[in-house]
């Protein structure tokens, strides 16, 4: 993979603009920006984030991209010397994909060291996707692992609180089930001196031990002695 | 006489609304949709309605009449068809028990999932991050999210049988709060139950209603529905196509736990059991393929996802590995740029082509998964990729535990309704305190299966608690019926309980074709059990990331035998203890009979 970039690196080398520094818009430089130990590969996935809305990938947003790096890198530093034209690119691809490097503002051969770079980029990894309307897959570079957004910490986690909620509800219903059984006793058991005139239908009526009110409007209770059994009638 | 007469259901509804309630339970949901997928998809139903004709509908209707019959729980009742046979009963009794300890679990998890889903993001989405933020938990990312949250997060299982910890606090919770609910159901009785049953039994139908809409709305759903209604006939052939359409009717309908029995001897003398024995066993067998439509549709929906993914990760290995433009490959022209990227290039195609991946829809569907995995993992998977994630899993898990409470209102009452017929038990406690206790035993031993140990357990009991002894119970049932208590006394008891005597299907179906069927499946699961050598269960390798098959230790293999010897043994001994009280009295057996003879005027 690395070899294949290289090739295809000196395929580009462009003759006369060794050394000098680069202005805007000037092709990419030579064998410093294909130094892979300080460069970083970018890709972008522009149709798969946006869909119908993508932009054309260009010369502009290329500049773009190097104003937002040298930004971010600006930012890291505390250095304001820091320009587009210490952004080098090159090896761009039909993929939206490219390498760059970053020059010290002092001194253009002299590369920032890795280090440095992926720093710079890791903290301002938000800002760099917004300029872009990407995200952290979307846009890749690639070797800078995104960092894991925290997980929300909660002070009651929320599933204790829908449950303690239902839990109450439930106990309440029994409560009030278990005390209305137990007022119901208590008032079956008071008219027991006067089982005849209980007339309010509060207590029981009982005739033959069986309860008035269980027999309601049914035909009456099962007597087993009518069975119409074959076991009964052995003699 | 008796002080109190036997309370009873305030209408015929409510009784059909339990059965139905009991009966749709989450095998529906779960195990007859993936018998559909291994057996053939739609050529399934013919194994599965002859099955129903020939032995489900005859036993729930014998169960129903002996029920309202003797107006007694399984022992009361089986005591009263022969003396030597309430040890039937018992059995029951000790498997209702069994799977009353283990089935409220269930419950247990589906609030636990239930409570996690009122949060922003569902937890069994996404992966924790590790404490330095820079990647997921390693367990995560070897499994997947919502496996690692089941495993992990609410299970917090351990790599095998013999290693345990402490209790899972949260599921210690929850399965408190399953018995709690189950006790408000029953505090009173069929009273209250009888209330109960309109919503559990008619709210699960509007759920699967909208996850029906929303399923077959969904993107790639009719892959799956396609899938599982094309016929592949040649499994008819297959003989555990037949076997596997017998079980599922035996145990879906929850034959032989004695709760039928319950719920029918509260009925009315005159109660047509026989019509709505057949009505709840129609609906049963309905609101499985009802529930597979949606399951397929689901399922559909998560393999195409799972495809189209599939796709996207190779599109975009081969663009970045070859920097090419976005928009040259897609899905259709994937296979083709492959082909000729590795023939163009094949020194870097032959870097890359460990991760290259076939994608294929067939095998995405082909994946076929059961029980807790498919209700736990599938699914929700699922439904994180569904928009809304957070509505949809409410009703979801709010769904599953509808089913579970339902069924688990005629377990408790299978438990319950002997207990109270027992005099001694009925004077001494209260309804109120013996439903209590009854449930409080059962919390405290259902602890167990929330230590990390304890899933395993649980597949324990699933697969060896109620299985086997079932189907043992069950014929002595029928075999007791149509012979020893005699087919021509069961008809006249038919007949003076409804009126006009049974039909020759159900007299067929009672003395020959059931008890035969039955006999064959006993025999062909011994011979399964002595066939698979050493019983094995499967067990979460957390470096892996997935289930392996591990043989059980010693004491497990011990407890396997303890539960089937325990609840099969009851019939034999208590037949060994009647045979040896008979003899010692000299007054005839029938007291009661004598009794009332006496008395009557």
């Amino acid at each position: 993979h690395f070899c294949f970039i290289l090739l295809w690196c000196y395929t580009l080398n462009v003759p006369g603009s060794k050394g000098s520094p680069l202005s805007v818009g000037a092709g990419p430089a030579l064998l410093t920006c294909c130094n892979v130990t300080d460069g970083y590969k970018v890709r972008l996935s522009i149709k798969t984030a946006l869909g119908d809305d993508a932009y054309e990938w260009s010369k502009s947003e290329l500049f773009l991209f190097r104003a937002v790096l040298a930004f971010a890198v600006q930012r890291k530093t505390n250095n304001v010397n820091y320009d587009v034209s210490n952004i080098l690119v090159c090896d761009e691809t039909e993929r939206v994909s490219f390498w760059f490097v970053v020059t010290t503002p002092d001194n253009t051969s002299e590369l920032l060291p890795k280090l440095v770079v992926e720093n710079a980029i890791r903290e301002n990894r938000h800002r760099i996707n917004s300029a872009f309307l990407l995200t952290d897959q979307t846009l890749d570079f690639v070797g800078i692992n995104p960092t894991l957004a925290a997980p929300i910490e909660y002070d009651t986690p929320p599933w204790l609180i829908v449950f303690g909620v239902v839990m109450g509800v439930v106990c309440a219903g029994i409560v009030a089930l278990l005390v209305s059984t137990f007022l119901q006793k208590k008032r079956a058991k008071k008219p027991s001196a006067d089982p005849v005139d209980d007339e309010d239908g509060s207590g029981s009526i009982a005739g033959n031990g069986i309860l008035c009110e269980s027999i309601g409007d049914k035909d009456g209770t099962y007597n087993q002695g009518f069975t119409d059994d074959d076991r009964f009638t052995k003699l | 006489m008796e002080k109190e007469s036997r309370p009873s259901w305030d209408n015929p509804m409510q009784f059909i609304l339990a059965c139905v309630s009991y009966a749709v339970g989450l095998g529906n949901v779960w195990r007859f949709p993936y018998l559909c997928q291994m057996h053939g998809g739609g050529g399934f139903m013919i194994p599965y309605l002859v099955m129903l004709v020939l032995e489900g509908i005859p036993l729930f209707c014998m169960e129903l009449a002996i029920g309202q019959k003797m107006r007694l729980g399984s022992i009361g009742a089986w005591s009263a068809i022969s003396p030597y046979l309430g040890g039937v009963g018992m059995a029951s009794v000790v498997t209702s028990l069994y799977l009353c300890l283990y089935y409220n679990v269930i419950n247990a998890w589906s609030f636990w999932y239930l409570f996690h889903s009122f949060q922003a993001v569902l937890p069994w989405s996404q992966c924790p991050v590790n404490t330095n933020r820079t990647a997921f938990v390693e367990e995560c990312e070897v499994a997947s999210p919502t496996q690692y949250f089941f495993f992990r997060q609410t299970l917090n299982i351990s790599p095998s049988i013999q290693q345990s910890g402490g209790v899972h606090v949260g599921q210690a919770l929850c399965l408190l709060l399953a018995w709690i609910i189950v006790y408000l159901f029953i505090v009173r009785g069929v009273k209250s139950t009888g209330k109960v049953v309109y919503f559990t039994a008619t709210f699960p139908y509007l759920v699967l209603l909208v996850y029906l809409i929303r399923g077959v709305t969904l993107h790639g759903a009719l892959n799956g529905v396609k899938y599982m209604f094309t016929p592949k006939l040649e499994q008819l052939a297959n003989p555990q196509t037949w076997i596997n359409a017998a079980t599922q009717i035996f145990f879906s309908l929850g034959l032989g736990f004695g709760s039928l029995i319950a719920f029918s001897s509260y009925n009315h003398h005159n109660n047509d059991f026989e019509k709505q024995a057949i009505a709840v066993s129609l609906i049963n067998s309905g609101t499985s393929i009802f529930a597979s439509v949606v399951t397929f549709s689901i399922y559909g929906f998560k393999a195409t996802y799972n495809y189209e993914n599939c796709l996207e990760r190779m599109k975009l290995l081969l663009i970045n590995t070859f920097d090419l433009a976005e928009e040259s490959i897609h899905k259709q022209n994937i296979s083709f740029w492959i082909s000729e990227l590795n023939q163009t290039h094949p020194d870097q195609f032959g870097l890359i082509s460990s991760r290259v991946e076939h994608c294929s829809l067939e095998q995405e569907l082909d994946t076929a998964v059961e029980g807790t995995g498919l209700a736990f993992i599938v699914y929700s998977e699922a439904i994180t990729n569904m928009p809304a994630a957070q509505l949809w899993s409410v009703l979801y898990f709010f769904m599953l535990l509808l089913l579970g409470m339902g069924s688990m209102l005629g377990n408790v009452m299978a438990i319950i309704t002997p207990l109270r017929d027992f005099k001694p038990l009925a004077r001494s406690f209260s309804n109120e305190t013996l439903n209590g206790l009854v449930c409080a035993f059962c919390l405290l031993l259902g602890i167990g299966f929330t230590t990390p140990a304890g899933n395993y357990w649980f597949t324990m009991f699933n697969e060896y608690g109620a299985t086997f002894s079932l189907l043992f119970i069950v014929l002595i049932e029928v075999f007791t019926v149509s012979y020893i208590y005699g087919l021509k006394r069961f008809e006249k008891d038919v007949e003076d309980m409804l009126g006009r005597r049974p039909g020759w299907y159900w007299k067929v179906m009672w003395a020959a074709v059931s008890p035969l069927l039955l006999i064959s499946l006993f025999i062909f699961y011994i011979i399964n059990y002595i066939q698979g050598g050493v019983p094995t269960y499967q067990a979460w390798d957390k470096e892996k990331g997935r289930l392996v098959v591990t043989e059980y230790p010693v004491f497990g293999q011990a407890f396997i035998g303890v539960l089937l010897v325990s609840s099969v043994s009851c019939i034999p001994l208590a037949a060994l203890y009647a045979f040896c009280t008979r003899h010692q009295r000299e007054v005839p057996v029938r007291k009661g009979s004598a009794r009332s003879r006496t008395s009557s005027v």
